[in-house]
C-alpha cells in the first residue's frame, strides 16, 4: 500500500482536470449563454496548468 | 496496489497498443486539425449566397411555390433534398441529381433558394477541394467502409493504450511531485516527463474525443440498420406499389405542416424526397429536431404519403441518438470559435504526447542498455515506494 496522502499527492491534479474537462465537455452541449464561457475555462484548464509547469522555474511565482 | 509484475505486464500494453495505433493516431490528429475549422476555411475558400435583405415581416414562401421555382431552373433532374441551413438564416438548400435514386451526390447540384421569396440566391458548390480531400483521409484513408472500421479499430487501441497510461502513471509518478519535468538529466528523462505531464493533463479529452471518433466510424453501419430495421415495417402496406412520379407528388407544405402537428415541441430541418435508396418511394421523409441544445442534436423523422398525407412517425432508437450525441463531442464544433480553438490546442498536446511516446521508444532501442529505460522507471519506483 502506499503511505497515507500517496494517492492524493499522485491523482489529485489529474482527477481535479479530468473533472473539469468532462464539465467542460457537458456543459457547452447541454447548456447556452453562460455555459458556453464556463465551458471554455474548464476545458482550457488542462492547457493552462500545462503551460504553468513548462515554465522556467524561475518564472512559475 | 499493483505489484511490479503487474506495472510491468500494463507497461506492455501501454507500449504494445500505442505503437500500432501511434502512427494512424498522428495523420488522426494532423488531418482532424484543419478539420475542427472546416466551416470556417469552406466558408473562406467558397463564399456562399447569403438571403435577400428584407424586412423581418416577410413571411416564408408557400413550400410548393418554392419547389416548382427550383424544379423549373433543373428541369429533368431530380429534387432529392431540401435543407434549411443552419448557419444562414431563410437559406433552403436544395439538392437535384439526375437519378431519381443515385446516393452519389458528389456530382449533385445544390441550389440556395430565399425561403420568403423562392428566389434563386446562387449555385452553392458541394464542399471539394482541400477540405474534401482531408476529410477523406480523416474518416476513411480513401478505402471506404473497410478504412472507416479500420480507423475505429486504431481508435480502441488509442483508447486502450489512454487506460493502460494512465495505469502506469500512478507507479511513474509515487516520488515526483506533479508537473516536474526534470530537465537537467538524460533528454530521455525530459520527454518522459514530458509525456506524462502532457498526457495526463490531456487523459479525459483524448479518451471521449477518441471513443466518440470510433462510435462515429459506426456511423454507415448504424444507419444502415437503422433503415433497415425501422423503414420497412413502417412501408411494408405499400410493397408492391408503383413508386409515385415527381408529377404526382402532393403538397410538400401540407406534408410539413402535418410533420409540425405531428412534433410541435420540434422544428422542421430538412426533407427528403421520395426514394428508393434509404427513404421510402412512397413518402415524403421529414426530419425534424429539438429545441434545446440537447435535442437539438436529435432527429426525428415523419413520413408522410407523397399521394395521401398520411403520416407516420418513426422515433430513433437508442444507438442513433447516441450516435448523434457523439459527433459534436467529437468535432468540438458546438460552443462556439473559442471551444473550437481549445479543441485545436488539445489536439496539438495529443500530438506532443504521440510524438513524445514514439520518442522514448526509438530512443530506447538505441541507447546503450545500461541507460534509463521506461520499465527501469516502473522498476525504480516501485522499489522505493
Amino acid at each position: 500500500m502506499s503511505a497515507p496522502g500517496g494517492f492524493r499527492r499522485v491523482w489529485s491534479m489529474p482527477l481535479l482536470l479530468a473533472t473539469l474537462t468532462l464539465f467542460g465537455l457537458l456543459a457547452a452541449l447541454l447548456g447556452e449563454g453562460w455555459w458556453w464561457p464556463l465551458s471554455w475555462i474548464a476545458l482550457g484548464s488542462p492547457l493552462l496548468v500545462a503551460g504553468w509547469c513548462l515554465m522556467p522555474q524561475d518564472r512559475q511565482r | 496496489m499493483l505489484n511490479t509484475r503487474q506495472i510491468r505486464a500494463w507497461y506492455q500494453v501501454h507500449k504494445w497498443t500505442s505503437l500500432v495505433c501511434t502512427a494512424f493516431l498522428l495523420m488522426l490528429c494532423l488531418t482532424g486539425l484543419p478539420l475542427i475549422f472546416h466551416d470556417e476555411i469552406d466558408g473562406w475558400l467558397n463564399p456562399e449566397a447569403q438571403a435577400l435583405d428584407l424586412p423581418a415581416s416577410v413571411p416564408d414562401e408557400d413550400l410548393d411555390a418554392i419547389v416548382a421555382q427550383a424544379r423549373q431552373y433543373r428541369r429533368g433532374e431530380y429534387l432529392r433534398f431540401l435543407d434549411w441551413d443552419d448557419e444562414r438564416p431563410h437559406v433552403l438548400s436544395l439538392a437535384f441529381t439526375t437519378d431519381a435514386d443515385s446516393d452519389d451526390f458528389s456530382r449533385a447540384h445544390f441550389m440556395a433558394v430565399d425561403a420568403r421569396t423562392g428566389q434563386l440566391l446562387g449555385e452553392d458548390r458541394p464542399a471539394g477541394g482541400f477540405i474534401a480531400f482531408v476529410f477523406e483521409l480523416h474518416v476513411r484513408m480513401f478505402a471506404g467502409l473497410p478504412g472507416e472500421l479500420f480507423l475505429g479499430l486504431m481508435g480502441l487501441l488509442f483508447a486502450v493504450a489512454i487506460v493502460s497510461g494512465v495505469v502506469v502513471y500512478g507507479p511513474f509518478m509515487r516520488k515526483q511531485a506533479f508537473g516536474v519535468v526534470r530537465r537537467d538529466r538524460s533528454p530521455r528523462l525530459k520527454w518522459l516527463d514530458l509525456h506524462n505531464l502532457l498526457g495526463i493533463v490531456t487523459v479525459a479529452w483524448a479518451l471521449v474525443v477518441g471513443l466518440t471518433g470510433v462510435m462515429n466510424t459506426l456511423a454507415t453501419p448504424l444507419f444502415g440498420l437503422w433503415a433497415m430495421r425501422t423503414l420497412p415495417p413502417l412501408v411494408a402496406p405499400y410493397r408492391g406499389q408503383a413508386a409515385p412520379m415527381q408529377e404526382q407528388f402532393g403538397s410538400l407544405q401540407k406534408a410539413v405542416e402535418s410533420a409540425r402537428a405531428a412534433l410541435p415541441e420540434n422544428e422542421v430541418t430538412s426533407i427528403t424526397f421520395p426514394t428508393a435508396n434509404l427513404g421510402s418511394p412512397w413518402h415524403y421523409l421529414i426530419w425534424t429536431k429539438g429545441r434545446t441544445p440537447l435535442t437539438s442534436k436529435l432527429l426525428t423523422p415523419v413520413l408522410v404519403d407523397v399521394l395521401n398525407g398520411r403520416r407516420q412517425t418513426a422515433a430513433a432508437p437508442n444507438y442513433i441518438r447516441a450516435l448523434k450525441l457523439s459527433r459534436p463531442l467529437h468535432f468540438g464544433d458546438y460552443g462556439g470559435l473559442p471551444l473550437k480553438l481549445i479543441w485545436a490546442l488539445l489536439d496539438l498536446v495529443t500530438i506532443a504526447v504521440l510524438g513524445s511516446g514514439l520518442y522514448l521508444w526509438l530512443a530506447r532501442r538505441r541507447s546503450a542498455p545500461q541507460d534509463v529505460t521506461a520499465w527501469a522507471d516502473v522498476a525504480v519506483a516501485e522499489k522505493s515506494a
